[in-house]
């Protein structure tokens, strides 16, 4: 069993599952010129890309954390989101690994957001990576085959195997 | 002039027993189609209606059937329809305590049958109302009234109401640094102002005049807005009944709408509205200030059908809110069809 932590903010990886921290500057050594997503999981059909923001972190001061959603709902963070996810794409790829579709998991620790919030994110998230490819049709070799941008209640429903939880609690 | 305090609806349209205080503020109903929005918005909007000029002459009963239009004009019809006789009652309360109250039963024909009670002392001070429906009027404001008083078309009396104020002339005296605000604010949205020729409405502005016939549905909405403002139609102690603000508007806009209701909510308009609309309802959340009062009333039907309601002074306190619902399923079937089934 493995723990994936950022912060206060965790995931528990089943037995033989195998994921690793991929934002370490040490192990990743482009730091300086490449983003990076903060782990990567390897699963039997498909590999996730998973990046964890935690505006509710506890050691966050209140307006940070009320700046931050502020720029995520309004679609500031977005750049940032998609350089993470093709840097690190790009990274595996140079590296002969990007062998299985890849999904992108972006976990908010927020409980402020609504579904809403969260779907809008998505959407903007599969425009700006981009999921569709010129004209808006398949691309060729899609380097993506699909995006989320979930909170805590949302990842647990749809990866119950996979639990995220707060460090702290 | 005064607000409107609260509402008790017995056996009134789809209501079974609706028993729901107001804000002074905005008031913004929410539910699903067939729970009685405008239902409840008409109810108060026709107690509002006959304290004021030529409504004054009419009955609370009458205003009422005049309003929602039952076939054949019976006002049995409102009654909750049940296998059985069933009593209907509408009462409006506001602030001071001024009570107004219409009862009838299923068998009820004529708006005079009805037992109207608190009506001299309701109408003794004024309550300017305006009511905003869901279609835009003003482009068919042409002979529009002329055949209304001909009683030769089916239409809700709301339609004539809103055309009358519309073309109330310009408030005298000079325009308060508020108003003016909001009036700058509309005009700015709409690119112009409004003008009347005859019974034809224009947008002014640079290129010329616009007939309105030419201008997007949303934008006439609004030009309605500052048409009520400028004519002193909306001034402080005057009530808006707003029929669902987001009909043919772009979202972009939504946020000067919902800016423009809390402005008139500052300036001492208390505000009911309805909508369907998330982008509406997030807008009040975000820009919501401390001292502005809003309440959020959802209405839904229970296990028996009949429709009930919740209220909330905040917007995380809605439920059930079917606004948020749909969105929330949208969210789940959009993260089923991008990940799929994880399996581990």
């Amino acid at each position: 069993m493995t723990v994936l932590a950022e912060d206060d903010l965790q995931i528990v990886l089943p037995a033989g599952v195998v994921g690793r921290k991929f934002d370490d500057e040490t192990s990743h050594g482009l730091s300086h010129c490449m983003k990076a997503v903060d782990f990567i999981v390897e699963l039997e059909d498909r590999v996730l890309f998973i990046e964890f923001k935690d505006p509710e972190n506890p050691n966050a001061l209140q307006k940070d954390s009320a700046a931050f959603i502020k720029k995520f709902l309004g679609g500031q963070l977005d750049t940032d989101l998609k350089t993470k996810y093709r840097d690190s794409w790009l990274y595996e790829w140079a590296e002969g690994r990007a062998k299985k579709p890849i999904y992108y998991l972006v976990l908010i620790g927020s409980s402020a957001l609504s579904d809403a919030d969260l779907l809008a994110r998505t959407d903007s998230l599969n425009r700006q990576i981009p999921v569709v490819g010129p004209g808006g049709g398949s691309w060729k070799k899609p380097f993506v085959a699909g995006c989320a941008v979930m909170n805590l209640a949302t990842w647990n429903k749809t990866l119950p195997h996979i639990p995220a939880s707060r460090v702290g609690l | 002039m005064s607000k409107i305090t609260h509402i008790k609806l017995d056996n009134f349209t789809s209501f079974a027993a609706l028993d729901e205080a107001f804000s002074p503020g905005v008031n913004v109903i929410i539910g699903a189609n067939g729970t009685g929005k405008t239902h409840l918005l008409k109810a108060l909007y026709a107690a509002c209606a006959v304290t004021v000029g030529e409504d004054k002459e009419k009955s609370y009963a009458l205003k009422l059937r005049n309003v929602f239009s039952p076939y054949e004009g019976r006002m049995g019809r409102l009654a909750r329809r049940q296998s059985t006789s069933v009593k209907a009652k509408v009462a409006v309360t506001r602030a001071g305590g001024a009570k107004l109250s219409a009862e009838f039963s299923n068998h009820t024909n004529k708006p005079e049958d009805v037992k109207v009670t608190g009506e001299p002392a309701w109408k003794k001070s004024e309550l300017a109302s305006a009511y905003i429906p869901v279609k835009e009027m003003l482009a068919h404001a042409p002979g529009f009234l002329a055949t209304a008083a001909k009683r030769e078309i089916a239409f809700e009396e709301v339609y004539t109401d809103i055309i009358k104020r519309a073309f109330l002339p310009r408030l005298m005296g000079p325009t308060d640094k508020n108003r003016q605000r909001l009036l700058t604010a509309l005009q700015k949205a709409i690119d112009g102002k409004v003008v009347a020729k005859g019974e034809h409405f224009f947008l002014k502005n640079q290129q010329g005049d616009l007939e309105f016939t030419l201008l997007a549905e949303g934008m006439r909405k609004l030009a309605l807005v500052w048409l009520l403002i400028q004519n002193g139609t909306l001034l402080s102690g005057s009530i808006l009944f707003w029929d669902e603000p987001e009909a043919n508007l772009n979202p972009a806009l939504m946020g000067e709408v919902v800016e423009v209701i809390l402005e008139l909510q500052r300036l001492g308009v208390q505000v009911f509205l309805t909508t369907h609309n998330y982008v509406l309802l997030k807008e009040f959340d975000l820009r919501k200030q401390k001292d502005d009062a809003i309440r959020y009333l959802s209405l839904f039907r229970d296990e028996s059908g009949a429709v009930t309601s919740n209220a909330s002074d905040s917007y995380l306190g809605v439920d059930p809110n079917a606004i948020a619902s749909t969105f929330s399923d949208l969210y789940d079937r959009e993260i089923k069809r991008g990940l799929g089934v994880i399996k581990v």
